[in-house]
Order: structure tokens, then C-alpha cells, then sequence
């Protein structure tokens, strides 16, 4: 990001860094160069003075060569000539009597991302292999991997790969270490590095001399072998078993997964390693640095979801204090609502009462839905807690809480009776489009037990007209509806005011609709009404499947110690399947993600950036070539699955739109010329899974509207709405370039 | 594997960023800054997703360092190697701020250089990482430091180099408690623990092998079963009848103990760093002395007043003096004004914090203080109840609250001549409150 200015201050520091008399002073020429540093560091494009920062890598000063040899990591790809300039230095410092300066160089070389650099770094890499000093040894063996990673396609270099496997017999731990990144980078194509069995039991001997980070490294190295015999696999547990009390919890973490892996045949053990990390755990869980206290509780509730008594003892260890950060608090609420039993329920159920009045709003309505979730076990002592909470009368507690009743009742029938006795009077207190639908469902479906149930749907429909959200109008169609059903007399005036509202007056076509169709449904009688209408109006064995999932350790065993459990189950699983996407393509994942991360940086519309992000689900294959054959076949056949208006003014310029809808990866079938009216374009794309997205964008000057219909070859509504925006974006965006 | 590491100050510019993959480019840096630093709500998680780039952050009193990654990575390991730097920072230029960044940028990336390569962390302990830093490097090196380098790089014990001398071998043991406490108002431990750290501080000779023992309770039944030795005896002498063994809920060690030791003879042996670090990591959560009580007394009278009273009682030896105590006593967000009347220290209330300060410079043990308060409120027609949080305690008192003792500290170095008499031992206990609230 070029910055206003830049050209000077690069052209000063050229000044000062040719200047002969800075030069000669060793203080001020470093000082120089650190100033290339920071500007370097703050995003300014300092690749104007290589040049001179090349001239200044051949010097004795070792902190200055440090400085030359980051800007030229930095830099070297833009300038791939001139850093040739300095390999020479390099090639020369590659073979220093120091072992600093030996590893530092063959460091710096190896990191210069340039093509071409190969031929110079291969001799130095393979000498540094060999060198006695253990330091450059650790350098040699990674800069294999950056070697490998600069030119992927090549051939893998045998007699490397086996110098390295050799190399994990070397005695410093680090450089064992390495060894085994480097290999796994370079034979990623073959599943990465192999893991025999004399490899599986010299690593598990080195084990005691790694550091934590080894010690992480080497234990995931390890979930990929497979012992032999049962006997040798409880030899490796019983080997591995100190570091399951290692003072770093990512090494107990990893020690756990590869227990959990090594033993899934044997449950009793995966049991017996789960009791023993219980410590290790909740140190972790109640240690100072909150990030790991964070990653730890995230780590326990993945536990918890197979054994759900497992730290049912230990519940006061997961109550919040005031001030913990807010993510922490999150985590342990929904720990307590997991390891509820007989025992600890009043207890944990006093302390969660107490998180409702929390100040925080997010926080407190996570209590309620905890309360909520045990209620399904514990009802009538959650129902009575939650009645409480009503009559604080408090906006935000109260929506939240006639949502947890709905979702309740439709669970545990037995609790209706005590919910609908709660309901009368938190009418008042309910604003939001949630709290409101929650509520005008339960007085629909149980209006027959609550007395004041037309009143105060008569309220709503009373303020129909300034109600904001559409949704709340079609549950108040419904919910009427169902009411009019068991109350006839009541409400048979104010239904028909909603519907004639609904049908004359209402802008939303989804409302319009939804009341047109109940109005058809009334003209074919009350019986053929009550018969479609009146479902049942509760599901208790769905609240038997949902209290007990089956889900074995075996389960989510591979996932244990990933991101997953940090990221929780369903957005890992749209990461994860991008990724796999991205790794599946021949090597071109960077103009798929570069529709993405464009966009990031551009700051006037992070809103929308935002809405991109959260609609991760669609991702356009770039190489997608339809005829045109094909698409008119394609677009006839096809119903329109969405069509929308947009604002536009004045004339379009086809090749500026054209080519932003490349960058997202739309392509442009046809478009008329520059001025035809009205003008049209025809636009397709592909999405990852193969579903086609074909777009007609029609402009009539007059109007200054640009009107958008999309088919879709599989009806897909998320990723309709999630292509749906991308397409308002970049229409958006150039509309505004004009404008 | 680590694809880039960044450290912003507290508006988001970038202080410091180093990139170590290919497959983070440069607007990583600005998608951080625009989702997590400049974001309106607060952080709702310290790993963030962005454009299926992983972003692990810390933050250090107003500077953020983050993480960066493509892989799916250990999370627990990245906090962890973060926190590591940290500590290998602090080590260089005390507290980790902006301004002592910005001086010390330099110091910053060749410690990057070091610590990581390729993203994967190599070495980083601050004992041997102080002979690849050179901030005065402008000499090339003598002969025998280059085979000093040589010898620590290929020396088996990768946290301690060869050669060390010392005129006065001496070293330092700090017990350094935390006990956390949540208590009920009615005066109920909800819960309690101490987290506890032995630091050990040693500038000794060669390469001395040292015995550490302390008053666990497993190592006491052990010996107790075998002939009383002498340092047994010793200890029970030392204690007097007191408390005389803590269970330890667990324990961790530095690296350098000898673990296998451990677990079959409870001993803890080790050959020790140079310099400073942190033998040993434990908790406990049974028979804890908790110094303080604090007993919470709040009156509301009428809509716009409340009566508070809060008594303090020291728990500890009367010979004990107890430090720095701050007792913060939250008052409603629509108070209007305070009086404040206490027997000891000095009592303020902060409008900004919301709360009452009530300071004590020291209070020896078995001692009792009172604040009283009359909080005024204007009245308001917000409905909202004052959710009322818990009175939190600050303090630091000379013993250790788990009760943990240390019994011996031996030092054996058979190459050189000197012998455990020789040593100068100084051990120290300094117990500080970590959350220690009482609700009200």
C-alpha cells in the first residue's frame, strides 16, 4: 500500500545511505538502515534503495547484516535481479568461520522467494546438512523445505529425502525436529513423512529432550503410526504417559488426541486417559492467561459431549467470575449446562440465575438459554427460575425467556400448564422480531388455555401497520388463525381486519401471499381448515433425541486438538470445506480466495465485507466456461429462482463491469452494445458443488432501474442469497464509481 | 506452523510484522486491524476466522500481537509459543509497551529470526538465545565465544551452556502464590484455589545437579514409611506442629527435571538454567488459607440511598504484616454521591471506575478494619436492578497460602570444588490475590 509521500523519504534515505561519510561511520549507517526497517514495517514500498541496501550486506557488523537480510527477504521478489547481487555476499558468508554468520546466511537465502535462486542455494543447503555445527544444521533442514516450496513441481530429489531421514537420527533435538517438518513439506504429495517402526521408537526415546514445541510436533508425527501388537501399544502409552502431566497444556492436549487415537479399539482406556487429564485440564481451565483458559474450556465441552458426567464434581471450577473477559464466561455457561446432574442441579441452577442480570445483555441472555437447555432434564425447577425472571420485566431478559419457553413447550409438553400461567402481561416488555414471534406462536398454539390471548393478539393486530418485520406478521397471520380455531367468537372480527390488511395494504409480498392463502383456505370450510392447521402441538420424542446424542469418543477423536472444537462444529465444517476445496484444485488457490481477500482491505463498504464473510458457504469456481448454446438451453428450461430491482443512473460501461464480475468469478455470456435500449446482459457461474447460476440483468434508462433475475440449476436458497449479494456488490460498487 | 506473526499498538498500526509463508500476504495485516482491533463489540473470541485465516491474539496491556495461520494448528501450542515470546521479550526490555517496542524493533526481529523459522518455533529459551543476539555486535566474534556457540548448539542440555563461573555461587527461591476465591455473602467458599509458581533464581558454577524437596504430601508418607531420615526430622523440627503436608492437586516442571525421577521416588532433581526460571507450576485447591475474609453488608434504603458496610478480617499469624491491600467496592452506575467513613488506610470514591477504593498500606494478621458507606442515587426511571457485582480484594501477604514449604534445596557440582555449604540459598514466599471476590 503505497503511502502519500513515500517517494521522498525513499529518495532521502537513498541520499543517506550512498553518502561516503555515512558510510564510514558504522552507527549512523545502521542507523540508516533501520529506518528503512521501520518505514518497512509501517507498509511504505521501500524497494526503491535495494541498490544501496544490497552494497551494505558486505560488512563485518552482524547486526547490520541481520537488517540487510530482512529487507532483502522482503524485497527480493520485486526485484529478483538485483537480489542476485547479493548472493554472492551470501554464497561467501555461507562458508564464515562463525556459526552464526553461516547459519544466518543460508537462512536469509534460503528465504528469498525469487525464482531462479535455486541453482545458488542447493550446494550451500547440502554442505550446511553436514555442518558440525548443530545451529546451521537446523537452519540446512528447513531451508530444504523453502527449497522444495519455491519450485513445487519438481521432482523430489531422492537422495535428499534420504539424507534428511538419516539426519533424524542426529543428536540435537531440534534439528530431529525439523527433520521431520522439513520431510512432511516436501513429500506432502505422498502423504508426507513415513512413520516406521524404528522411526516411531526413536522419536518416542528422544521424546524427554525436546522442548514443548517438539515434544507438540513429535506427538502429532506419531498419531500417524500404527503399532504392531497390542503389547507395543501399551508400551508406547505407558512410555508417553508423563507428558499427559506435562506442564504445557499443548503438549497435554496433543499427548491426549494421541492417546484417544493409539486406543480406539480399547474404550476403557480412552476412558481411563480422560480421567487422567481431568487435572491438567482444569489448571488449565482456571490458569491466568486467558486465551489457553479460553482454548482449554473449549477443549473440555468437546469431552463433555461424550461424557457428559465426566466433570459434573468439579462444577464450581467453571463458575464465572465478575471480571473474566467475555468469551471465557460464554464458554463455562455452556459447560455448566453440560454437566448438570442430580447432585450439583440447584447449585448450578442458583448460580445461573444470577448470570441473568448480568450487565452485560449477551452474556445474561446465554444464562437464559443455559437454563433453557437444562431444562429439558430439570423442568419444573427451570420453568419456576425462568417465571422469576419475567417479572424483572426487563426487554432483554424477557424476549429471551418466551423464546426458551416456545422452544420448551414444543419439547416438554408436561410444562405447558406452568408456561402458559407465566405468559399474561410480558407483552409489554417483548420489542424485537424474535421475542415477538416466540410469543404470538405460544399464544396461538396454547391460546386456548390462556384467557387474555385475544386481547393481546388484538394489540398486534391493532399496530399491524407499524409493525417493522415481516416475520412477525406472518406468525401473527398463523397464530391468529390457530386461535380462531379453538376461540371462534373472539377472534373471528380482527382476523378478518388482518386478513383485508394483509391482502389490500401490505407491501410484502411474502405477508400478501401467506394472508391470500389463508383467506382461500377459510373459503373451503373450518373442517378442511382445522384438518391442515391444527398439528399436533408438541413433539416430545424430539426432546428425546435431542437429550441424548449418540456421539462416541471415536467420534471426534481426529479432532481433538485442531480448530475444530475452537471454532465449534458447524463453522468449522464450512472452513474445513474450503480448504479442502482450495487443496484439491491444481495449484491455483489464490484467484479463488482473491474474490474474498480483494475485498477485504476495502474500507468504505466493510459492511458488506462482513455479509461476504458470514456467506462463506458459496465459493464461484473460477475456470467455469459456458456456451452460449448451453446457457440459452440452460436458461429456458429453468424457473426464476429470484429477481430483484436495483437503482442505477446513466449509461453502463460493459468492459468496467465485465471485469469486476470477473474478479468474483461471473462470467459474461452476452451483453448488448454500449447505449441499446433497453440493454441487457446475460451473466453465469459455478459454484464449487457444480449448481448454476444463470443471471439476465435488464436496464430501461427511463425508469433508471436495473432489474435482476437469477435461475439456479438446484434449488439452494443459502447460497442463492450468498450469490445474490455478491452480485449487489460488485453492482453496487460500480453504480457508486459512477456516481 | 506459524504464517506470520504482527504487533499492533492500541489504534491498530502496526509496530512490528514478520512474515514467515508464502500463503499470507500482506492484507492479513489490515484484515486483523479492520475485524478484531477496530471492531465496535467487544472480542468475541481470541482465535478469529477471517477469509479462512486463523488470527490467535494476545493482548499485553494496550498492544495486541497476533498470530497468523492457514493450517489447522494447535491452538493451545500458538497461545502458548506467544506467551513464550512474551516472556523472552520482557526478558530483554522489561515491560512489553509501545514505546519499549518501537525502541527496541531491531532486538524484536532478530529474536524473530531466531524463535521462528519457516513458522515452526526453534529454540527459545532465553538463557541460550543470549548468544545468537548481538545488539552490540559490531566486533566479529573471538575465538572463544564462536566455540562457545559451537559447544552450547551441539551440547546436550539445551538450556544451560558450558563454562559458567561465578564468584559467589548463590541462588534465590520465590514462592509466588495466587489465591483465587469466590464467596458467597454468606460467607460460603464457592470456590478457591491457588495457583502457585516456584521460581528459581541461580547464579552457580559448571554444571551443578540440584535436589529440591517441599512439605508434599505424598513424598511425606512416602518417607514416613521408611526410617525417619535426617531430613525428615529436620523438617518437622522447622514447622512445629503447624499444618504438616498440602496435597497438590497437580504439578507441573520445567523441562530440565528429571521427570522419570519423579514419578518413582518423588524427587526433584535437575540441572538448573542459568539465570532465572520457573521450576515448578502447581495447584492446590484443599485446606487453603485464605488470608482475608471480607464480610459484606449493603442496605438499600428507599430508591435513592444505600447503606454499605464491609468488615475485613486478617487471617494469618499477628507476627505476619500483610501488603498493599485494596478492597473495591462497586456502587451503582447512577450514584450521585458518597460518604465514606473508615477506622484504617484511606477510602475514595471513583466515579470513573464506579466503585469505592478503600486502601491499606498494611495489616498485621488477626486484625479486623470497617469501611462504612452511604451511597446516595439519583433516581432514575430505568427499572434495570443494579446486578450488584461482587467486592474484589487486592493484597500480598509473606507466606504462601497453600501452605507449601520448602524443606531442602541441595546443590552437588562433583567437578568443581564447592559443595552445598557454599552455596548462599535465599528462599522467599510472597502470597498475592488473583480473583478474590465476594459477592454481595
Amino acid at each position: 500500500m503505497p503511502y502519500l509521500g513515500s517517494e521522498d523519504v525513499v529518495k532521502e534515505l537513498k541520499k543517506a545511505l550512498c553518502n561516503p561519510h555515512v558510510q564510514a561511520d558504522r552507527l549512523r549507517y545502521r542507523n540508516a538502515i533501520q529506518r528503512v526497517i521501520r518505514h518497512m514495517t509501517q507498509g511504505l514500498d521501500m524497494s526503491g534503495v535495494f541498490m544501496e541496501i544490497v552494497k551494505a550486506s558486505a560488512t563485518v557488523d552482524i547486526v547490520q547484516k541481520k537488517l540487510v537480510y530482512l529487507y532483502m527477504c522482503t524485497y527480493a521478489p520485486l526485484k529478483p535481479d538485483l537480489a542476485l547481487l547479493a548472493i554472492n555476499t551470501l554464497c561467501k558468508d555461507c562458508s564464515d568461520p562463525n556459526p552464526m554468520v553461516r547459519g544466518l546466511a543460508l537462512r536469509s537465502m534460503c528465504s528469498l522467494r525469487m525464482p531462479g535462486v535455486q541453482e545458488y542455494i542447493q550446494q550451500p543447503i547440502l554442505n550446511g546438512l553436514r555442518d558440525k555445527a548443530s545451529y546451521v544444521r537446523r537452519v540446512a533442514v528447513l531451508g530444504c523445505a523453502k527449497m522444495y516450496n519455491l519450485h513445487g513441481d519438481s521432482e523430489v530429489d531422492g537422495a535428499l529425502v534420504h539424507e534428511l531421514y538419516s539426519l533424524l537420527r542426529d543428536q540435537d533435538p531440534i534439528v530431529v525436529v525439523n527433520c521431520l517438518r522439513s520431510l512432511e513439506e516436501i513429500l506432502k504429495h505422498e502423504g508426507g513423512v513415513v512413520i516406521n517402526k524404528p522411526i516411531a521408537h526413536h522419536l518416542l526415546n528422544r521424546m524427554s529432550k525436546l522442548d514443548q514445541w517438539g515434544q507438540a510436533e513429535v506427538l502429532t508425527f506419531l498419531l500417524r503410526y500404527q503399532p504392531r501388537s497390542e503389547e507395543e501399544l501399551f508400551d508406547i502409552l505407558n512410555l508417553l504417559d508423563s507428558f499427559l502431566k506435562s506442564s504445557s497444556p499443548g503438549v497435554v492436549i496433543g499427548a491426549t488426541k494421541l492417546f484417544l487415537i493409539l486406543a480406539k479399539k480399547f474404550p476403557h482406556v480412552q476412558t481411563d486417559v480422560l480421567m487422567r487429564v481431568k487435572g491438567p485440564l482444569l489448571a488449565a481451565c482456571s490458569s491466568e492467561s486467558r486465551e489457553l483458559c479460553f482454548v482449554a474450556l473449549c477443549h473440555v465441552r468437546q469431552i463433555l459431549h461424550s461424557l457428559p458426567g465426566h466433570f459434573s464434581s468439579h462444577y464450581k471450577k467453571f463458575f464465572c467470575s465478575y471480571w473474566e473477559p467475555h468469551y471465557i464466561k460464554l464458554q463455562k455457561v455452556e459447560v455448566l449446562c453440560e454437566l448438570v446432574n442430580d447432585e450439583n442441579v440447584q447449585q448450578v441452577l442458583e448460580e445461573l440465575r444470577g448470570y441473568c442480570t448480568d450487565v452485560s445483555v449477551d452474556f445474561a441472555q446465554a444464562a437464559i438459554f443455559a437454563i433453557g437447555g437444562i431444562a429439558r432434564t430439570y423442568t419444573d425447577q427451570c420453568v419456576q427460575i425462568l417465571t422469576e425472571l419475567l417479572g424483572l420485566r426487563q426487554e432483554h431478559i424477557t424476549t429471551v425467556v418466551v423464546q426458551t419457553f416456545r422452544d420448551l413447550v414444543w419439547l416438554c409438553p408436561q410444562c405447558t400448564e406452568a408456561v402458559c400461567q407465566a405468559l399474561p402481561g410480558c407483552e409489554e416488555n417483548i420489542q424485537d422480531s424474535e421475542g415477538k414471534q416466540a410469543l404470538i406462536w405460544l399464544l396461538g398454539v396454547h391460546g386456548d388455555r390462556i384467557s387474555n390471548a385475544p386481547y393481546v393478539l388484538e394489540d398486534f393486530v391493532e399496530n399491524v401497520k407499524s409493525e417493522t418485520f415481516p416475520a412477525v406478521k406472518m406468525e401473527l397471520l398463523t397464530a391468529l388463525l390457530r386461535l380462531f380455531l379453538s376461540r371462534p367468537a373472539e377472534c373471528q372480527d380482527m382476523l378478518g381486519r388482518l386478513l383485508y390488511y394483509c391482502i389490500e395494504e401490505e407491501k410484502d409480498m411474502a405477508v400478501r401471499d401467506r394472508g391470500l392463502f389463508y383467506y382461500r383456505l377459510l373459503l373451503l370450510g373450518i373442517d378442511e381448515v382445522k384438518r391442515i392447521l391444527c398439528s399436533p402441538k408438541s413433539d416430545p420424542s424430539l426432546g428425546l433425541l435431542e437429550d441424548q446424542p449418540e456421539r462416541p469418543v471415536n467420534s471426534w477423536a481426529s479432532d481433538f486438538n485442531t480448530l475444530a472444537p475452537v471454532y465449534g462444529k458447524a463453522r468449522w465444517a464450512t472452513i474445513f470445506k474450503h480448504q479442502g476445496t482450495e487443496h484439491c484444485g491444481p495449484k491455483l488457490p489464490h484467484t479463488a480466495s482473491l474474490a474474498t481477500s480483494g475485498h477485504l482491505i476495502s474500507e468504505e463498504n466493510k459492511e458488506r465485507v462482513q455479509e461476504l464473510q458470514d456467506s462463506e458457504a458459496l465459493m464461484l469456481v473460477p475456470s467455469c466456461q459456458l456456451t452460449a448454446e448451453y446457457f440459452e438451453k440452460t436458461w429456458l428450461s429453468l424457473e426464476v429462482a429470484h429477481q430483484q430491482v436495483l437503482p442505477w443512473q446513466g449509461e453502463v460501461h460493459p468492459d468496467t463491469l465485465q471485469m469486476a464480475l470477473q474478479v468474483v468469478n461471473i462470467q459474461t455470456i452476452a451483453m448488448s452494445r454500449v447505449g441499446a435500449q433497453p440493454w441487457k446482459a446475460y451473466l453465469g457461474a459455478q459454484d464449487g458443488a457444480g449448481c448454476l447460476f444463470l443471471t439476465e440483468l435488464l436496464l430501461e434508462p427511463e425508469n433508471s432501474k436495473l432489474q435482476i433475475s437469477v435461475k439456479q440449476s438446484e434449488k439452494r436458497t443459502e447460497i442463492l442469497s450468498s450469490f445474490i449479494s455478491v452480485l449487489e456488490t460488485v453492482i453496487g460498487t460500480i453504480g457508486d464509481m459512477k456516481s | 506452523m506459524i504464517g506470520g506473526l504482527f504487533i499492533y499498538n492500541h489504534k491498530g498500526e502496526v509496530l512490528i510484522s514478520r512474515v514467515y509463508r508464502d500463503d499470507i500476504g500482506r492484507n492479513a495485516v489490515d484484515a486483523f486491524r479492520v475485524n478484531v482491533i477496530h471492531a465496535r463489540q467487544q472480542v468475541r473470541s481470541p482465535v478469529t476466522n477471517i477469509a479462512r485465516t486463523s488470527f490467535f491474539h494476545v493482548k499485553r496491556s494496550n498492544i495486541w500481537l497476533a498470530a497468523v495461520t492457514k493450517q489447522n494448528v494447535n491452538a493451545a501450542m500458538v497461545f502458548e509459543f506467544l506467551y513464550k515470546m512474551c516472556d523472552v521479550m520482557a526478558a530483554y526490555f522489561g515491560k512489553i509497551s509501545e514505546e519499549n517496542i518501537k525502541n527496541n524493533f531491531v532486538l524484536i526481529y532478530e529474536l524473530l529470526d531466531e524463535i521462528l523459522d519457516f513458522g515452526y518455533p526453534q529454540n527459545s529459551e532465553t538463557g541460550a538465545l543470549k548468544t545468537f543476539i548481538t545488539q552490540q555486535g559490531i566486533k566479529s566474534q573471538t575465538k572463544e565465544e564462536q566455540s562457545q556457540i559451537t559447544s552450547q548448539v551441539t551440547g546436550q542440555i539445551g538450556w544451560r551452556r558450558e563454562g559458567i563461573k561465578y564468584r559467589r555461587n548463590e541462588l534465590f527461591l520465590d514462592v509466588l502464590e495466587s489465591v483465587n476465591l469466590l464467596m458467597s455473602p454468606q460467607g460460603q467458599v464457592l470456590s478457591a484455589h491457588v495457583s502457585g509458581r516456584v521460581v528459581m533464581k541461580s547464579y552457580l558454577s559448571g554444571m551443578p545437579e540440584c535436589k529440591f524437596g517441599m512439605n508434599d504430601k505424598i513424598v511425606i508418607e512416602k518417607q514416613g514409611k521408611g526410617t525417619a531420615d535426617e531430613t525428615s526430622k529436620s523438617w518437622k523440627e522447622s514447622v512445629g506442629g503447624g499444618k504438616q503436608s498440602i496435597a497438590i492437586d497437580d504439578c507441573t516442571f520445567h523441562q530440565c527435571v528429571r521427570l522419570s525421577k519423579f514419578d518413582s521416588e518423588r524427587s526433584i532433581s535437575f540441572i538448573p538454567p542459568d539465570g532465572e526460571f520457573e521450576l515448578m507450576r502447581y495447584r492446590t485447591t484443599k485446606d487453603i488459607i485464605l488470608p482475608f475474609r471480607v464480610i459484606p453488608l449493603v442496605r438499600e434504603v428507599g430508591r435513592t440511598k444505600l447503606e454499605v458496610k464491609v468488615v475485613i478480617k486478617s487471617n494469618f499469624k499477628p507476627s505476619l504484616l500483610a501488603q498493599k491491600i485494596e478492597v473495591r467496592i462497586p456502587t451503582p452506575l447512577n450514584t450521585s454521591g458518597v460518604q465514606v467513613i473508615c477506622m484504617k488506610g484511606k477510602a475514595k470514591y471513583k466515579a470513573s471506575e464506579n466503585a469505592i477504593v478503600w486502601k491499606i498500606k498494611r495489616m498485621a494478621g488477626m486484625k479486623e478494619s470497617q469501611i462504612s458507606a452511604e451511597i446516595e442515587l439519583l433516581p432514575t426511571n430505568d427499572k434495570k436492578k443494579w446486578a450488584r457485582p461482587p467486592i474484589s480484594m487486592n493484597f500480598e501477604v509473606p507466606f504462601a497460602p497453600s501452605g507449601l514449604k520448602v524443606r531442602y534445596l541441595k546443590v552437588f557440582e562433583p567437578k568443581l570444588n564447592y559443595s552445598d555449604h557454599d552455596v548462599i540459598k535465599w528462599v522467599r514466599y510472597i502470597g498475592r490475590s488473583g480473583i478474590y471476590e465476594t459477592r454481595c
